[in-house]
């Protein structure tokens, strides 16, 4: 059984849920009927739409129900209601309780309502109330979420990407806090920001290095202008088919950034974007850049691959062809993922999934996989290192 | 041949979530794949990686009957 009880599983893509109160909490009276806050919109013949506000923009729901409990000839989306999730999407002590049954000891959940890297906050009116927010989503999440059980939640936070400057004060503030990554958008371009190929990043990567702090890439996080444009008529599917691609896109940018080069102790992590994609994609950099390096503006010395191996990690929930390609992958760059509580996760079993996925794996790599790396990656030392750590410092 | 309705919300978002109905069949599930589990393992004469096994598998079945019963409520 290479998945041993003493191996604990790390998640490194969750997510979480605001509860309604994350901003009004936390922002000045004067910015509370502007601040995002949840309305409630009736709606005949069912209980009201809960949706969130910001500024003057409603956001249509706070989350959705596509498959849970209908027949697939009624699937569908239906906005949720608070009522009608789980607790553990927003109550961090239920969250525990259900990783508990489903044997996850930690996990790294990204924002919802702001977008997986906060980019709601690039539509505002008012910048200064927008910083006031993302402020107040990191406090949420260092002083209120992760603190509820601080050896189970990995602490990821968001930036102000509209301004660098504000950016490097905001991972500074944090990991002063206990940050522990950065999530940042997977195609910044995509989205009006410059893209990884451009200097404004400089300063925000090197505080990301200052601090030993991952750029965590979610796939779609660069919104619906970076999602691969599937034909109008095509089923959905195709869609979901694709969405690794994503994470495939921005792998190349890196691997042909000068940014990489100028940062050499950066770390940057894909999530939910599988891992099987990345011995073609990395090989094919190669092939590139030994033929076409010396006409272009990149690096001539250090081949993509090397470029791969220094800085970028994936995970995946399940990829049998990425476990069975693991070394040429490398499998100190392979991270594990449970993506609760969307329903596309295994809960409450998602550790039973972990142990038939690795049922070929040797145990010392498994570990590897399902926790080391994670550790590693995130400066996330089991309760008890910390400890023989903050006796010795 | 019919086209394809497409769902009109944008899905990218992700937040297809665990409701509480799609979470209290997921615990009927695996309570009872767990129940089976216990079953099996319970003999006359036990050793002890297999009275370990047990408690694990106990103690995880009633951590699920006490989620289930607090989606119930």
């Amino acid at each position: 059984m290479p998945l041993q009880p003493w191996m604990k599983l790390i998640s490194v893509d969750d997510h979480l849920i605001e509860h309604p109160l994350v901003w009004q909490d936390r922002v000045p009276a004067k910015y509370k009927e502007q601040a995002p806050r949840i309305v409630e919109t009736p709606r005949p013949g069912h209980l009201p739409i809960q949706s969130w506000r910001y500024e003057d923009r409603d956001y249509p729901y706070i989350g959705l129900n596509a498959v849970a409990g209908k027949k697939p000839e009624e699937y569908g989306l239906e906005p949720v209601r608070y009522d009608d999730m789980i607790p553990g999407c927003y109550d961090p002590k239920a969250r525990v309780a259900d990783m508990d049954i489903d044997g996850v000891q930690a996990m790294m959940c990204f924002p919802s309502f702001p977008r997986f890297c906060g980019t709601i906050f690039l539509e505002a009116q008012d910048k200064a109330l927008a910083l006031l927010c993302v402020q107040a989503y990191n406090d949420f999440v260092l002083d209120e979420w992760t603190a509820a059980a601080p050896d189970r939640f990995i602490p990821v936070v968001i930036l102000p990407l509209w301004d660098a400057q504000l950016s490097v004060q905001e991972i500074h503030r944090t990991a002063a806090k206990g940050a522990k990554a950065i999530t940042f958008p997977d195609l910044p371009q995509a989205l009006g920001l410059p893209s990884v190929h451009n200097d404004y990043w400089d300063p925000v990567l090197s505080a990301a290095e200052e601090t030993g702090m991952p750029l965590c890439q979610h796939f779609g996080s660069g919104g619906t202008n970076a999602i691969p444009q599937i034909a109008k008529d095509a089923p959905f599917a195709v869609m979901i088919n694709l969405m690794g691609t994503n994470s495939m896109h921005s792998t190349a940018d890196w691997m042909f950034s000068p940014l990489l080069h100028r940062h050499p102790k950066l770390k940057i992590g894909l999530s939910e974007g599988g891992v099987g994609w990345i011995p073609y994609i990395v090989e094919r950099a190669d092939y590139v850049w030994k033929k076409h390096r010396y006409y272009q503006n990149i690096n001539k010395d250090v081949p993509p691959s090397e470029l791969f191996k220094r800085h970028i990690h994936g995970c995946f929930i399940e990829d049998e062809f990425g476990v069975n390609n693991r070394h040429i992958i490398g499998v100190d760059r392979i991270t594990w993922e449970c993506d609760y509580p969307h329903s596309d996760s295994f809960w409450p079993a998602s550790r039973k999934r972990a142990a038939e996925v690795f049922a070929n794996v040797p145990d010392e790599e498994v570990h590897r996989m399902v926790e080391l790396n994670a550790r590693r990656f995130y400066n996330f030392p089991a309760a008890e290192e910390a400890v023989s750590v903050a006796a010795v410092g | 041949m019919d086209s394809v309705e497409q769902i009109p919300e944008d899905d990218w978002t992700d937040q297809d979530l665990l409701t509480r109905d799609e979470a209290g069949r997921r615990l009927e599930a695996e309570i009872e794949v767990v129940t089976g589990e216990l079953a099996a393992l319970r003999h006359p004469d036990p050793g002890p990686l297999e009275l370990a096994e047990i408690t694990l598998l106990a103690r995880r079945l009633a951590a699920m009957k006490a989620a289930r019963s607090d989606l119930r409520s």
